[in-house]
């Protein structure tokens, strides 16, 4: 029953796939191979992801991660973010766990939602957009979107540490 | 993706190597924490994917293209908005889906909030999200991004 409460996504998908099998086997195998196609192709990058958190735990102080990245870091810690964000690649969920970390050894949660929103941009992958969407489309997207993740981190903290208390 | 995978542990061996010299209790014992981790939250992982799965099987990308394509002007900015939320995939699928909209006719805010959304709201991962931050965070985080998601349309509105 622990087992059940504490692993209730797996339970729940499964028990989804098994509706699935039942109404439509060919449909749900081929929502399990889709499965399979997607986890395989970002399985070298979760295991990355995790070799990071590992190494972030051990090697780096606590000191540096507030220093860069808490409040001491400034403006200069919601600029790496932003940074951060716009660089890593990968679906955004695999690298929760490293941004739990991070958060913490002391980052704020500013930087957090800014690695998020930044996301929405890919510098690598400009040309590719600008190929599909043209360049105003593009470029106007990337500048709008990095101008929000800023203010966006800044609300998102401002609200977590608002309601710190009651809850 | 395969490729990115393959460089970023290639940077991460990298980094073990050079560190495995100084202190290789230290490095030994950031393996052991990065496999504890991975085992921990490894489930999850799983979940999510098998979700992503049924999603792309049950609700493919033409579904939400025609679910957009009939609404227009404000009413789209929300639709649209709601469809990235609700939709997963990489940046690189949604640029071809975001093609198809605007050649159709999209009004081009709407496309840019459903870019925005797809990308930086998950509602299916929103479980997950919220086992790792914490519920209030991932709330939180999802909900201002679904207002930015519009307010970002309506910018690049402006813009162009």
């Amino acid at each position: 029953m622990t087992l059940l409460r504490k692993q209730w996504l797996l339970a729940s998908t499964i028990l989804l796939y098994v509706f699935a099998f039942l109404s439509n086997p060919e449909r749900a195998q081929q929502a399990l191979i889709g499965s399979a196609v997607s986890f395989s192709s970002v399985l070298l990058l979760i295991i990355a992801v995790f070799c990071l958190v590992g190494l972030l735990q051990i090697w780096i102080s606590r000191d540096v991660i507030v220093r860069l990245l808490g409040r001491e870091g400034g403006i200069k810690s919601l600029l790496i973010a932003a940074f951060c964000g716009t660089l890593l690649i990968g679906p955004a969920y695999i690298i929760f766990p490293l941004l739990m970390e991070i958060q913490k050894r002391g980052a704020r949660w500013a930087v957090i939602t800014i690695v998020l929103t930044s996301y929405a941009v890919k510098l690598q992958m400009i040309p590719i957009e600008v190929e599909f969407l043209g360049w105003p489309f593009a470029l106007g997207r990337a500048l709008v979107t990095i101008a929000l993740a800023i203010p966006i981190g800044l609300l998102v903290e401002a609200m977590m540490e608002k309601w710190q208390k009651p809850l | 993706m395969l490729s990115v995978g393959v460089l970023y542990l290639v940077i991460i061996v990298c980094c073990y190597a050079f560190l495995w010299p100084i202190d290789r209790n230290k490095v030994l014992q950031s393996l052991r924490l990065s496999r504890q981790s991975l085992l921990k939250l490894l489930p999850f992982l799983m979940a999510i994917f098998g979700l992503v799965g049924l999603f792309q099987e049950y609700i493919p990308p033409e579904l939400i293209a025609r679910f957009l394509g009939k609404s227009s002007g404000l009413l789209s900015l929300l639709v649209s908005s709601f469809a990235g939320a609700i939709s997963i995939g990489p940046p690189l699928a949604a640029y071809p889906l975001a093609e198809t909209l605007l050649n159709a006719g999209a009004w081009p805010p709407a496309i840019a909030a459903f870019v925005f959304s797809w990308i930086t709201i998950g509602i299916i991962t929103l479980p997950f999200e919220a086992t790792t931050f914490g519920i209030r965070f991932a709330l939180l985080r999802n909900g201002i991004s679904f207002m930015a998601a519009i307010l970002c349309g309506l910018l690049l509105g402006l813009l162009l």
